[in-house]
């Protein structure tokens, strides 16, 4: 349809020579956009791809060091870790408070990773792409949990538990979850 | 309503348990935000949209987790635990359960 239009279009410029209307000029703007748009959609993939191939690394880092960061910031200020998975405090101490808290990060691999990942598949073995990712997003949610305990004021959260769960699968096509996205969740509860 | 993820709530103590309490929630991603989401994809790390998401949704099943538990008559809920599943295409379902139970201070 499209095809024939252009062709109806591009016959009738053709033939008129240099002597344009504005409805014809009109129609040419509106066909370029039309296959300016198609090739973008062509090329967008093509580059966020090659984009993925050599600047993820780096946007992953620049993530894990703010994280890296902050996890020693709590450190000194605390002396020691605030999360603990036992379900009663080690230090024989008076509780006045207790609330749940929740913390989440959802996590996917780069373009890049998910396709060596893809590759690794075939033979099997440690997908080392996605083991950082991984990390990362597990050590995120829990600098979450303590943040936002210390920033609520609690001095200890007990019984911490972190689960991994995948969301927003793509059921259709027979793909599952083809982005790769997880979710982590951190809970535990807080007390003062 | 006080929730905690331990057997007990510190400082009080349990007269009676009113059996399982829970909520749960449905939600299917935003089209803009999953465009986005999709964006994010290429370079990999959080996705923010997701996240928000999420949280939003854990919250609403808690709320009616505890809901649940004040129309038991409970005043408190423990051992409060998550479950995350996808349902459909680009749905998750988001489930909170605990136990009810009537606790005095002291």
């Amino acid at each position: 349809m499209l095809l024939n239009y252009s062709h109806t279009a591009l016959a009738s410029l053709l033939s008129k020579g240099d002597s344009l209307n504005s409805d014809e000029i009109g129609e040419l703007l509106g066909l370029s956009v039309a296959i300016l748009l198609g090739v973008l959609f062509i090329v967008f993939p093509f580059f966020a791809f090659i984009y993925s191939m050599l600047f993820a690394r780096f946007h992953q880092g620049k993530y894990q060091k703010q994280l890296l960061a902050r996890e020693s910031f709590v450190m000194e200020q605390l002396g020691e870790d605030n999360l603990h998975t036992l379900s009663n405090p080690i230090t024989d101490r008076k509780i006045n408070e207790s609330r749940l808290l929740v913390a989440n990060i959802t996590v996917g691999p780069s373009w890049w990773q998910l396709f060596l990942g893809g590759i690794r598949s075939i033979f099997g073995g440690n997908i080392v792409s996605f083991d950082k990712v991984l990390a990362y997003g597990r050590s995120e949610v829990m600098q979450r949990l303590r943040e936002q305990a210390i920033g609520e004021g609690w001095d200890e959260v007990l019984n911490v538990r972190v689960e991994t769960s995948m969301v927003m699968n793509k059921v259709q096509g027979g793909k599952m979850n083809k982005r790769g996205t997880l979710e982590f969740l951190a809970y535990g509860t807080g007390i003062r | 309503m006080m929730t905690s993820n331990i057997e007990t709530i510190p400082g009080f103590t349990i007269t009676k348990s009113l059996g399982v309490v829970s909520g749960s929630t449905v939600r299917a991603k935003h089209i803009g935000k999953d465009i986005l989401a999709g964006l994010k994809n290429i370079i990999g790390g959080e996705l923010k949209a997701y996240t928000e998401l999420l949280m939003e949704a854990r919250t609403e099943a808690l709320g009616r987790m505890m809901m649940d538990a004040s129309q038991r008559g409970a005043n408190a809920v423990v051992n409060v635990r998550f479950a995350t599943s996808s349902v459909a295409g680009g749905a998750a379902e988001l489930f909170a359960y605990g136990t009810g139970v009537i606790i005095v201070e002291g």
